[in-house]
């Protein structure tokens, strides 16, 4: 009817006062990042902390379709103080504590704490109490990465490929539980050696579940390993190179998975690593794939750590006759005598260790009277490899961070401690 | 004029099973009445089988047989304490009974009236192809455009959970929804593609055409249709491999993450009762319908027994999916929907009108 309208620019009024909660609830992202996503049309989407594939753990997600521009993280969720705590508790009493952030793994973080105080007291340790200690090391690091493949592939949604590393682990607790007596967080290793010795049919036993995890782990590669979904699911995805890897400080199997051969057991050997044969394997291109298969062949090589220890462990005692122990095969009855009044001279002693995520660093600094740390300082991998997780998220699609995550094997617990 | 009575009773499922109480039953006053209506035909169709109390046998065991299966791979037990002498089927009830007392709760940002009225508006689509897929002599309403129609009404399922998604004004929703609508383009031409071809080479759109032209299954005569079917059924599904839209992990069952109580319970069972409703037609189109080995005792009965059987055994079979593969992203199932499926659909199409133009069927 009126032919030609004027032509008038339109705008909408879109209101891009980001809601109250973010202060209230403390989100870490500022009020400008809000707003520019609004005006630019983008899409802020909290996954977690109650989310079925988030952890404890929130991450802000800044979308643009369906790529994701910036990844926050908003850990602390499970933040538990420790380095206060094991300022308020004796030398020995935070065994039990500092093994808490990665349960599964507490043959590594005993070793690391426990290697602290031998380094200040310049204990030496029996070799026998070394392969038992070498022993947990390697069965928690096979635990950790099974615990791992399976929570990837339940973020995958393969249900299968969760259920059958967790029934695979059910051999590792157990042989855990011939040793220490406890399914998880043994508090085996202690200054001097271990709690006590291990029986020769334990060790025939453990033998013979390797052999079991070797078969089962076979299934598994056919299910999940080279499962085409699982393949097609993280090839190419969430790539960190050699050189961003190295400036973003990832450690351990994640950074290998990038081409960095860096292992501690190697480079600062500690116990009998230096004695064993085993190789580190690296990958080449950084992706989530590769992540997870340097884990797989992790588990191979620490299988056969595990087997040489059977093979060639020594007899003799386990526990340094520099601890005054009535025993040199048991502590008990004698723990607290020999044990309670460690006191570090003064000064500040660090070790890093090989935990089954990555480099593990202890750092006690010691005011040399009393019996408890001035301070210590803990830094474990889930904390370390927190900034290359979060920046290999960038450019990926939103289905992709669970799949990245997953590779990663990011467990908040440890990284939050 | 005959009375109301008479017209049913012409017109009655007959199984000489339960002749003799039927019988009985149809002397008595009032209950005559209604003994006749269950055994009208379109009302047994629709009422009993293929209709609604199948779909519900077919939720409480395909559910049980889905977690039972799963488990059985996994190295577990599965649902087992509820009823544990018949291994734990009526775990479907426990959890049905547990979503009906649970509180409904219809969050402050939602579109109250959609969200509430579109699950049970969902059952719309379900039972609608249910008056068009015909069990031999059971059946309501005959038409040449059976098969086009059931796909299209079939096709309406994902209009409602995208508008479901909407409704919920969530984040996560909102991604689930587009997923939907999404894949719903990547299996839906695919699809009707293959439904095209057994159409061109049955030469109907008549399901009781087809089924009497399948002296040879339709999987043996075009097995490139059947194939790109089968992987339409796993997408519009949303099963593993395909399980884009709800993907827990990811979005928190995308365009039902606000859901709860009943209302979670109804649209929890959507994607089982299409499934139904697709293993029905696929039955139809590819494994001969309700032909089967004749068991004269249970007479009209028969014709929905067998392709109810056909439909179940294909459910039970592709229940196995879920525990042997992970699930694709969105852009991958996207490239497979509308590359290679895309193409073997196009394919089957061209190997119907190879045999039809041989000369090779009748």
């Amino acid at each position: 009817m009126t032919g030609m309208k004027e032509v008038r620019e339109m705008s909408i009024e879109v209101p891009v006062e980001p809601p109250a909660e973010y202060e209230s609830l403390f989100i870490p992202v500022p009020k400008e990042f809000v707003e520019d996503a609004y005006r630019k049309d983008d899409f802020i989407v909290f996954i977690g902390p109650q989310h079925p594939g988030s952890g404890h753990m929130r991450i802000i997600v800044r979308l643009k379709g369906d790529f994701i521009v910036e990844a926050i993280p908003d850990p602390g969720y499970v933040h538990r103080s420790m380095e206060k705590l094991a300022e308020n508790r004796l030398y020995v009493q935070n065994i039990p504590l500092l093994e808490r952030p990665a349960i599964m793994d507490f043959g590594n973080y005993n070793l690391g704490y426990v290697r602290v105080i031998e380094e200040a007291l310049d204990i030496e340790v029996p070799e026998r109490a070394q392969y038992l200690r070498v022993l947990l090391a390697e069965l928690g690091r096979i635990g950790t990465h099974l615990y791992d493949a399976g929570i990837l592939a339940v973020f995958m949604g393969h249900t299968t490929g969760f259920m059958w590393p967790f029934a695979v682990r059910e051999f590792i607790v157990e042989a855990l539980t011939h040793i220490t007596g406890a399914r998880i967080t043994g508090s085996f290793i202690i200054p001097g050696g271990v709690r006590r010795d291990v029986d020769e049919k334990v060790l025939r036993m453990i033998g013979r579940i390797i052999f079991t995890i070797e078969n089962r782990l076979e299934k598994f590669e056919r299910v999940f390993i080279r499962n085409p979904t699982v393949v097609a699911r993280l090839k190419d995805v969430g790539v960190l190179t050699r050189e961003e890897a190295i400036k973003y400080g990832v450690v351990g199997p994640f950074l290998r998975a990038s081409g960095v051969e860096y292992d501690v057991r190697r480079v600062e050997s500690y116990e009998v690593y230096d004695d064993l044969d085993f190789e580190i394997p690296v990958g080449d291109d950084g992706d989530g794939y590769t992540r997870f298969l340097v884990r797989v062949e992790e588990i191979a090589q620490s299988m056969s750590i595990i087997r040489q220890v059977i093979d060639r462990i020594p007899e003799g005692d386990v526990i340094s006759s520099d601890i005054e122990a009535i025993s040199r095969n048991d502590i008990r009855g004698s723990f607290y005598d020999a044990l309670a009044k460690i006191t570090l001279p003064a000064g500040e002693y660090t070790t890093l260790t090989e935990a089954a995520r990555g480099t593990l660093l202890f750092s006690v600094l010691s005011d040399g009277a009393s019996n408890v740390p001035y301070r210590l300082r803990f830094v474990t991998p889930g904390w370390m490899y927190l900034k290359g997780f979060m920046e290999s998220l960038k450019g990926e699609r939103l289905a992709d961070l669970q799949a990245i995550y997953g590779s990663f094997g990011y467990f908040p617990p440890e990284a939050d401690r | 004029m005959p009375g109301m009575l008479e017209i049913m009773v012409q017109n009655m499922v007959n199984i000489p099973l339960i002749q003799p109480l039927v019988d009985v039953l149809l002397k008595i006053p009032v209950i005559n009445y209604i003994v006749a209506l269950i055994l009208w035909r379109p009302i047994f169709a629709v009422l009993i089988i293929p209709g609604l109390g199948a779909i519900m046998l077919v939720l409480m065991i395909i559910v049980w047989w889905e977690r039972k299966l799963t488990a059985r791979v996994q190295w577990r037990v599965g649902p087992l304490e509820v009823s544990r002498p018949i291994g734990g089927v009526m775990q479907v009830m426990a959890d049905g009974m547990r979503y009906f007392f649970q509180e409904v709760i219809v969050h402050r940002n939602a579109h109250a009236i959609y969200f509430i009225q579109l699950p049970i508006l969902a059952f719309l689509p379900v039972l609608l192809p249910i008056l068009l897929i015909p069990a031999g002599p059971v059946y309501a309403i005959r038409s040449d455009y059976a098969i086009p129609a059931i796909v299209a009404l079939i096709a309406l399922i994902p209009v409602v959970i995208i508008a479901m998604g909407w409704a919920s004004n969530n984040r996560f929703a909102y991604i689930g929804a587009i997923r939907e609508a999404f894949m719903y383009f990547a299996y839906e031409i695919p699809l009707i593609f293959a439904v095209l071809a057994m159409m061109v080479l049955y030469g109907s759109g008549d399901p009781f055409v087809i089924v009497e032209k399948q002296t040879v299954p339709g999987i043996l005569l075009n097995p490139v249709a059947a194939l790109t079917f089968i992987i339409a059924t796993v997408m519009a599904t949303s099963r593993l491999p395909f399980e884009i839209p709800e993907a827990d992990q990811e979005i928190a069952f995308g365009p039902f993450v606000e859901y709860s109580g009943i209302l979670f319970g109804l649209v929890m069972t959507l994607a089982y009762e299409k499934l139904y409703l697709m293993s029905l037609l696929l039955t139809i189109l590819f494994l001969g319908g309700w032909n089967g080995i004749a068991i004269p005792i249970l007479g009209d009965f028969m014709p929905p027994f067998w392709l109810f059987l056909k439909a179940f055994v294909f459910m039970l079979i592709i229940s196995l999916l879920r525990s042997i593969y992970a699930r694709y992203r969105l852009d991958q199932a996207l490239r497979i929907g509308w590359s290679s499926i895309l193409a073997i659909s196009i394919i089957s199409i061209a190997i119907s009108y190879a045999l039809v133009l041989t000369g090779w069927l009748p």
